[in-house]
Order: structure tokens, then sequence, then C-alpha cells
């Protein structure tokens, strides 16, 4: 299949700058400085024009000019009351402005982080530890792999309340009071694991899809882009590493 | 220096290379060990597959490119599996550096599945705000987006016929990679106004979004290229994730290999130092 110059021409990007990126576990280098500096500029400067484009253009001027929107004329007065920062003697003015924005961002986050992070979070976890059912009577539910089950609410009891017990550093940890503290460390330690595991199998995705990203450009119908980069890389870092190796750094 | 003691200052870029060859080896010779469904991906898998023709499915690509090999996939098997199922789409993102990508995902899918822009899915791009964006959604979703990502206006578009706001939406999907993500959808969507939210995100994230999961305040989870994979297999098109699966799954061996190696051998040496402390004392 024949591909576009542009798909052509993304693929050798893509392929360099990964290898470039990549080229860092060797050793910190030019290559690698490049592809840094290129991944910032290049996302902040996307970041300008979209934000440019959507806010100014398609959110305030189009609105005004073509419906005679007038109102959107308050929110960007705000808005611009914040550019006052810059002026020494008119930069008390963006207060009003960084008022408002806290003021609305507190009262519309507050009451509803609480109802979602803490009451609901708090019904969770206050669940009955047997259940009654209908025609069966009182039963207990041992099912690990189930969420709902008797058992998995006592883990989660103990759990919560050591953890809890572990942070009250009003009561000396000793005694009866050590063990429950210490049974808070072992849940948190079992959280740290799970989490760093995750953290693991994400880091190894991002890996995964580069490399899946350098397979396909490897493809004679790209121009095989990585074979040509992978040896332009390794040839880079062969020729600034006997160049360190020559002129020495000084002490 | 011992051999304990050689092997635990090796050289970190030896680590580098065996983790590099052990995900390549897979990529380049795939085995297909199976993959395991979880109940949470079948979740969000079975609400979407319950879903009747028709009905208004809201995908929230919260990502950028940054995190495109977990979540790619992700969003195509979902999209796949909503066009399939002839749902209306309408995806957004409140990422403004992901806007580019979850255009290209979108016009992708739809063009795969023969959809028409406008008419059976809308991509309504981004909108400044974060959070305040779903709040705004969930008043007027013309207000929050008056046009759609191509310029063209979206009241009067017979994909959102019947939509004024989030209430009209019967299931979204928040893919997301931080924040605002699937917190943010729940906190100031779900919450609020009352619409079932589903959701997919990294890795990282997903150890976090789990108390959510057990709740009941999203009523599935996909989490990572794993969770990806599993939605591939559950929809039968097999793609990027499950081709990464072998991979994943060596490079953990190879991860618990080298935890395992380096603890004996930092017992080993720890107990030949407290022998030769003895010996000298």
């Amino acid at each position: 299949m024949e591909l576009s110059f542009e798909v052509m021409l993304g693929g050798w990007i893509a392929t360099g700058l990964t290898l470039f990126i990549l080229s860092f576990l060797y050793e910190d280098n030019p290559l690698f400085k490049l592809a840094e500096h290129l991944y910032v500029g290049v996302s902040l400067g996307y970041t300008i024009v979209k934000t440019y484009d959507t806010v100014v253009m398609t959110l305030i001027l189009r609105p005004i000019l073509e419906k005679g929107e007038w109102s959107l004329l308050v929110p960007v007065v705000i808005g611009t009351l914040m550019l006052t920062r810059y002026v020494p003697k008119a930069a008390w003015l963006s207060r009003y402005a960084f008022a408002f924005i806290v003021g609305v961002g507190a009262g519309l986050a507050i009451p509803r982080t609480i109802s979602s992070f803490i009451l609901k979070q708090i019904e969770d976890t206050v669940r009955p530890l047997l259940t009654l059912v209908p025609g069966e009577g009182v039963t207990f539910t041992y099912s690990l792999l189930n969420p709902a089950s008797n058992l998995n609410g006592i883990i989660i009891l103990i759990g919560v309340v050591s953890v809890l017990f572990y942070f009250f550093f009003s009561v000396e940890h000793s005694g009866p009071g050590k063990m429950v503290a210490r049974a808070g460390i072992v849940f948190l330690m079992i959280s740290f694991g799970a989490a760093f595991g995750y953290t693991v199998m994400a880091r190894m995705s991002l890996l995964i899809g580069r490399l899946t990203d350098l397979i396909e450009f490897s493809d004679a119908s790209y121009g095989r882009p990585t074979l040509w980069l992978s040896l332009l890389t390794i040839g880079t870092l062969i020729w600034l590493s006997r160049r360190s190796g020559a002129h020495p750094p000084e002490r | 220096m011992t051999f304990a003691e050689r092997m635990l200052r090796i050289d970190r870029r030896i680590i580098f290379l065996v983790i590099g060859l052990c995900t390549l080896f897979p990529l380049l010779f795939p085995v297909g060990l199976p993959i395991r469904i979880s109940s949470e991906v079948r979740g969000v898998f079975d609400y979407i597959d319950n879903l009747p023709e028709g009905s208004v499915f809201l995908l929230s690509l919260d990502f950028d490119p940054a995190s495109k090999p977990e979540l790619y996939p992700q969003a195509i098997a979902i999209l796949r599996h909503a066009f399939h199922k002839n749902v209306r789409v309408i995806a957004m993102t409140l990422w403004v550096s992901g806007t580019g990508l979850a255009d290209s995902i979108v016009s992708q899918t739809a063009k795969e599945a023969g959809k028409e822009n406008g008419k059976d899915y809308v991509f309504l791009g981004w909108s400044p705000g974060g959070s305040a964006v779903i709040l705004n959604m969930g008043q007027d979703l013309y207000t929050a987006f008056p046009a759609d990502y191509g310029g063209k206006a979206t009241k009067g578009m017979p994909v959102l016929a019947g939509v004024q706001n989030l209430r009209d939406v019967t299931y979204a999907v928040s893919l997301g990679a931080g924040n605002p993500g699937v917190e943010a959808w729940y906190v100031f969507g779900k919450d609020k106004y009352k619409f079932e939210l589903g959701g997919g995100c990294t890795g990282v994230m997903a150890p976090g979004l789990y108390p959510l999961l057990r709740s009941g305040q999203i009523n599935g989870l996909i989490g990572g290229l794993r969770g990806a994979a599993e939605y591939e297999t559950l929809i039968g098109q097999k793609g990027k994730a499950v081709a990464g699966m072998d991979a994943q799954s060596a490079t953990h061996l190879a991860i618990i290999v080298l935890v395992a190696i380096c603890n004996v051998f930092y017992f080993t040496m720890r107990r030949q130092q407290r022998r030769q402390e003895r010996m000298g004392s």
C-alpha cells in the first residue's frame, strides 16, 4: 500500500523522537535534550493555539459579532482583570477576578466533593457484617472475590479502623493499640503495593506502546525509519561518548 | 568483592536492556496467553451491550498523547462496540492537548463503521473550564458546545435530537488520564444529573478509582492496557491491547524474577557481613 508523504513524514518524526527520548536510558545526551525541548515547545504551542481558537474566536468573538451576545463581555472583563497583575499600579484589580474564581470554584466543589468522596464512601464502608435473607435467616458470605460479601465487609472495617488509628497520634501506640497500629501499617503496605504494581503495569504499557510503533515503522512502506534512525542514534551516542572520553570533564 | 555485591552493583543499563528485550520479543513473536475478563470491565461492556438502538452514549476522551498506549485501545474498542450497537455517540474531551488525538480516534472508528458525522455521531471537541464544562453541559449542552469540532452548529443536529443536557444522556464513559477525568464526571456529572457512568483510566489511576466502583458510583472500570485487552476480547476484535498482553506478562515476570534475585543477593550479603562481624569480634 502506497502511503502519503504526510503519513511517512509523521512516521519518521515519531520514530526519531521516540529513539532520541529512549537514548536517555544509556546516558543524558543532546539528542534527548532536542526531543525533550521539542516536546515541551510543541505541546505548549498546540495548547495556546487551540485555546485561542476555541476561547477567543469560537466562544467570544463569533457570538458577539455574529449574534450580538454582548453579555459575554462580563466574563471577558473579569478575565482581563487577571492580566492587571503585570501592571504593578493596577495589580489590585486582579484580586476581584481571583475572588470570583475562588468563590465560584469553592462553592461548586465543596458540597459536591463532600457528597461524593466523604458521604458516599462512608455509606459504602458502613455495611452490614451479616445479611438477613428472607426464608434463610441470617447468613454470612465468604467470597473474597465478591466485593459485596460479608467477609470483605469485615476486612474493610478492620482496615479502615486500624489505618485511622495509625494516624491518630494523640494516643501512644503501645499494648493493644500497638497491635491495631501495626495492622494499619499492614493495610497501608498492601495498598502501596497494589498502587506500585499498577504503576509498573502502566509504565510497561507505555514502553509496549512505543515499541509497537517502532515495529510498525520498521516496515518498508515507511522507508524503514526505525532501522535508519536507530543506526543514527547509536552512531551519535558512540561518537558523543568517544568525544567526551577524549576531553574528560574538568574536576 | 563477592558475587552478590557485584550483582547488586550491576549497571542499571543492563536491567533496562533485559526489560527492553522482554518487551520486544513477545511483540515480535506473540504467544497468545489467555485473557481473563474481570467483572469491572464486563460492567462497562454489558451496559453498552444492553443499550437500546438510538440511545444517547457520551464518551469523554479525557487524555492526551502521553497516555495513548493505554487509553487509545480502550477508546477504539468502546467506540467500535457503541457504533456496532447503533447508539448515538457524543464524543468530547476535557483535555485541550488531547483534542487532535480524540478527533482522529472518533473519525477513524466512525469511518470504519460507516457512520455519518452529525447524524450518527458528533465530536464536540474541547471547551474551556475543566470540571465546570460538565456542570455547564448539565444545564445546557448547547451553551457549553455551541459548535462541534468542525465548526458546525450543534443545535439542530440529528444526532442530538431530544438532547438538551446531561439528563438526556443514557450512559456516559470517561476515559481519563488525570484530572479532569472519571472523578470529575462523577462529582459534577452523575451525582448531580443522575445518568449512569462508567470509567476507563491509566493503570496508575486504577487503584484510586476502585473505591468508586465498589460503592456503585461508577458501574464499571477499564484499567490500563490490561482493561483494554479485556474489552477487545469481549467485542471479539483483537487489537493493539491484546497484542501487548504477552509483552506485559513477560515484563512483569522479568521484574518479579529481578526483585526475587535482588532479595536473595541482599540477604546473602547481609549474612556474610554478620558472619564477618562475628569473626572480627
